[in-house]
């Protein structure tokens, strides 16, 4: 962490949401603004600009992707949003909207942590340009369009390996299946989600231990793929007994 | 034949015939004694009286019979010489046949009177008959009272004896006879609606269904006695009227009932739903708030060094986490049960499902050694995903629920067949034979259980119905009490050939490669 706290902006219209969402960000080390509405979040957001938003999608005022497309319209800050479960289209549509990533109520601190973090890390490496991401014992060299696994040269295809680069782009977060069909395989594509599922099965037998236990490459169910680090994310509030 | 049929009429009308010959040398006597002590009178209009007693009680053909001999017997003792049949004057003469023209009309009038009153009165008792009836069929609170009802009027309307058949509550085991019996089968086996039979005794049954639309309603017998031609028609016209006001008020008490109970279950059901729903959404808040500080609190730093403190906050989450997936179940059972299930389907890697739910368990099944057989070279199937793994989950809740801590589950993902099948088998309680036939039906729970484990019986009705709703079924097995369960779900096989088209997406890759 740097010297100056990072900050946070809570949106949420539940006051006991908010309240253990302060604490919980507090205790890591954030320092937390607040909005109860749409248009309050937007305000706080030009205001005290945030290094982090925690976006509740059931706002009295507005729909959530209003607020989420208004504030991309001039911000890149990396974004949470906080969804229920059930409506994975709804996930999708602020994906594709730019959100970085989604916790499902309710969760444990720890998870929404742990995909706060990925988020704003994204975001660091963005801008410094790093050549060279590691996953556990997948390194990825993107200048040298290199994928190694402990150390030994991975053969990929193309498309494989256009596949892993766009999952390692948004290491840590959820990359939505429409974004990865339209990447990879262009517009008229982006329903045929099994070009994925056999691309992924590929790629999974080269980069993990146990394809059927993956541990690096992992599925978001009816969403999308996730690349992480080590362990697999953890759900619901599962890191607080780790 | 003329003579037949008049010596018939005469047969018939003897009695009336004599009774009026009585009255006529009744008033013959009378007659006498009159002349004698009071003297002569033109005494021929004293037969009018015997005339008309004779029209109004008995009838047309006596009172003429008595007209006939009041003429001869007025002639006799009044006209010309007296004691002779002889009539003298032409005066007498027209006297004779107008007083026969006048005894004609009376005993015709006479007898009409009588018919008329006589009609009137039975009408105004076939009228309160079936007012009566009327109202008690108004009044019926069931069909029973309704047959019972139908049983006396009928009854009471040909004043023989009246069976109905066919009905739970109507009586039946008469004794009817042999003949009646068979003919009722037949109409009640709908060879037709209505038939008449001999009871070889000389009386004609009529048998027929108390409705002609509703079979349920049963059949009635009613024995008519010795009838036939006009009356016979008309009786059964009166039944058949009788009948009619019956069924319909039956058809209307039942049509009335089944509304009546369709339109309370529904709004029932209804209330139940929404307060579920509104219920589970109300829940679902507060308790994001308590599992969310349950988690903070249990990695703070305050609590990290004191286990019993930090065990407390386990609870918390643990119980909060419990709550949600119940409140979950609830939510899916609500929409199954408005069949709002509605698949969005998707391409999916079977494993990956599997992955997921056990996930979603991973703290559930922490006591519980999983051991995994998946298959990576499944097909993928075309399902939503998500209601699968809900249904894989609520599997895995019961093998947990129902097996003792520390005793194997396997999880295993593999082809059977045509269908791609993900199972879950555990070494727990097991089911018996009567178990296997009800679990999975909705609120099912083993008694033997219900004392000890806590569950809503909705776990496996929710896994049926998304696993039916996706094309797949689930099969549960088990060796008996103590020997474990096995469930599993099957999950269709696309009938496409996905594999030869990723081939060829393949192929494009390499050569992308090659470039």
């Amino acid at each position: 962490m740097s010297e100056v706290p990072a900050s946070v902006l809570v949106v949420d219209d539940e006051v006991q949401i908010r309240r253990f969402l302060r604490t919980g960000f507090e205790l890591d080390g954030f320092q937390v603004h607040e909005a109860e509405t749409g248009a309050d979040a937007l305000r706080v957001a030009t205001l005290k600009p945030s290094d982090l938003v925690i976006l509740d999608l059931g706002l009295p005022d507005m729909d959530g992707a209003d607020v989420l497309e208004r504030l991309r319209s001039w911000s890149s800050v990396p974004l949470i949003v906080l969804s229920v479960r059930g409506s994975e289209d709804e996930k999708v549509r602020l994906l594709e909207l730019g959100a970085d990533d989604y916790v499902v109520k309710p969760f444990g601190m720890a998870e929404l942590l742990a995909r706060a973090h990925s988020a704003m890390r994204r975001q660091l490496r963005a801008a410094r340009g790093e050549p060279v991401i590691k996953f556990g014992p997948l390194s990825i060299d993107f200048a040298a369009r290199a994928v190694s696994i402990s150390d030994q040269r991975l053969t990929l295809t193309p498309k494989e390996y256009r596949l892993l680069q766009l999952l390692a782009q948004h290491s840590g977060n959820v990359v939505t299946h429409q974004f990865l069909l339209r990447e990879i395989w262009g517009n008229e594509h982006v329903d045929d989600t099994h070009y994925l599922r056999i691309f992924v099965r590929k790629l999974r037998r080269k980069i993990e231990a146990d394809p059927t236990q993956p541990r690096i490459l992992l599925t978001e169910l009816g969403v999308g793929y996730r690349l992480v680090a080590s362990d697999p994310p953890v759900t619901q509030a599962d890191a607080a007994t780790q | 034949m003329r003579l037949n049929s008049l010596l018939a009429v005469l047969r018939r009308e003897i009695r009336g015939i004599a009774i009026s010959l009585f009255y006529v040398a009744v008033t013959t006597a009378v007659a006498i004694l009159l002349r004698h002590y009071v003297g002569i009178l033109r005494g021929a209009i004293l037969y009018l009286v015997p005339v008309m007693l004779a029209g109004y009680r008995l009838g047309v053909i006596p009172a003429l019979v008595a007209a006939i001999a009041g003429v001869l017997l007025s002639g006799y003792l009044y006209f010309a010489q007296l004691y002779s049949f002889k009539v003298a004057s032409p005066q007498e003469a027209l006297n004779l046949v107008l007083f026969m023209v006048v005894a004609v009309v009376v005993s015709h009038l006479s007898s009409q009177a009588k018919q008329h009153i006589t009609i009137a009165r039975k009408r105004e008792r076939e009228m309160s008959d079936l007012y009566a009836f009327s109202r008690r069929l108004a009044a019926a609170p069931s069909a029973a009272e309704i047959f019972v009802a139908i049983q006396e009027h009928l009854a009471a309307l040909v004043q023989r004896k009246v069976v109905l058949l066919g009905t739970s509550d109507a009586g039946s085991g008469e004794d009817v006879p042999e003949s009646v019996r068979t003919a009722m089968t037949r109409v009640e086996s709908d060879e037709g609606r209505e038939r008449t039979v001999d009871d070889g005794k000389g009386n004609t049954w009529l048998i027929r269904r108390v409705s002609p639309r509703s079979p349920d309603f049963g059949l009635v017998a009613v024995d008519l006695g010795n009838v036939s031609g006009a009356p016979l028609a008309e009786m059964r016209q009166r039944i058949e009227d009788a009948l009619a006001d019956a069924a319909a008020t039956l058809e209307r008490l039942d049509v009335a009932r089944a509304l009546n109970e369709a339109k309370m279950r529904s709004e029932t059901e209804l209330l139940r739903e929404a307060l579920i729903g509104s219920v589970s959404h109300e829940l679902r808040t507060p308790l994001a708030s308590i599992l969310g500080a349950a988690t903070i609190l249990h990695n703070a730093p305050a609590l990290a060094k004191d286990d019993r403190l930090l065990a407390l906050t386990a609870v918390v989450r643990d119980e909060a986490e419990r709550l949600n997936i119940d409140i979950q179940n609830l939510l899916d059972a609500t929409t199954i049960s408005r069949q709002q299930v509605r698949p969005k389907l998707q391409w999916v890697e079977p494993v990956d499902i599997v992955n997921a739910a056990l996930e979603h368990r991973r703290r559930r099944l922490a006591g519980y050694p999983v051991t995994l057989d998946l298959d990576s070279n499944l097909p993928i199937v075309h399902v939503d995903p998500a209601q699968v793994e809900q249904a894989l989950v609520q599997m895995l809740d019961n093998a947990a629920k129902y097996s003792p801590a520390g005793s194997p589950i396997r999880v295993a993902a593999r082809a059977s067949g045509r269908t791609v099948m993900l199972s879950v088998r555990d070494c727990g309680a097991g089911l018996t034979h009567e178990e296997q036939r009800h679990v999975g039906s909705r609120f099912f729970r083993g008694p033997r259980h219900a004392a000890t484990t806590s569950g809503s019986g909705l776990g496996l009705w929710i896994a049926k119905a998304f696993i039916s709703a996706n094309g797949g079924k689930v099969e549960v097995d088990s060796a008996g009490v103590g020997l474990g369960t096995t469930v599993s779900i099957h999950l269709p096989m696309s009938a496409e050939e996905i594999m030869p088209e990723t081939e060829a997406l393949d192929a494009e890759a390499m050569e992308s490669a090659a470039e």
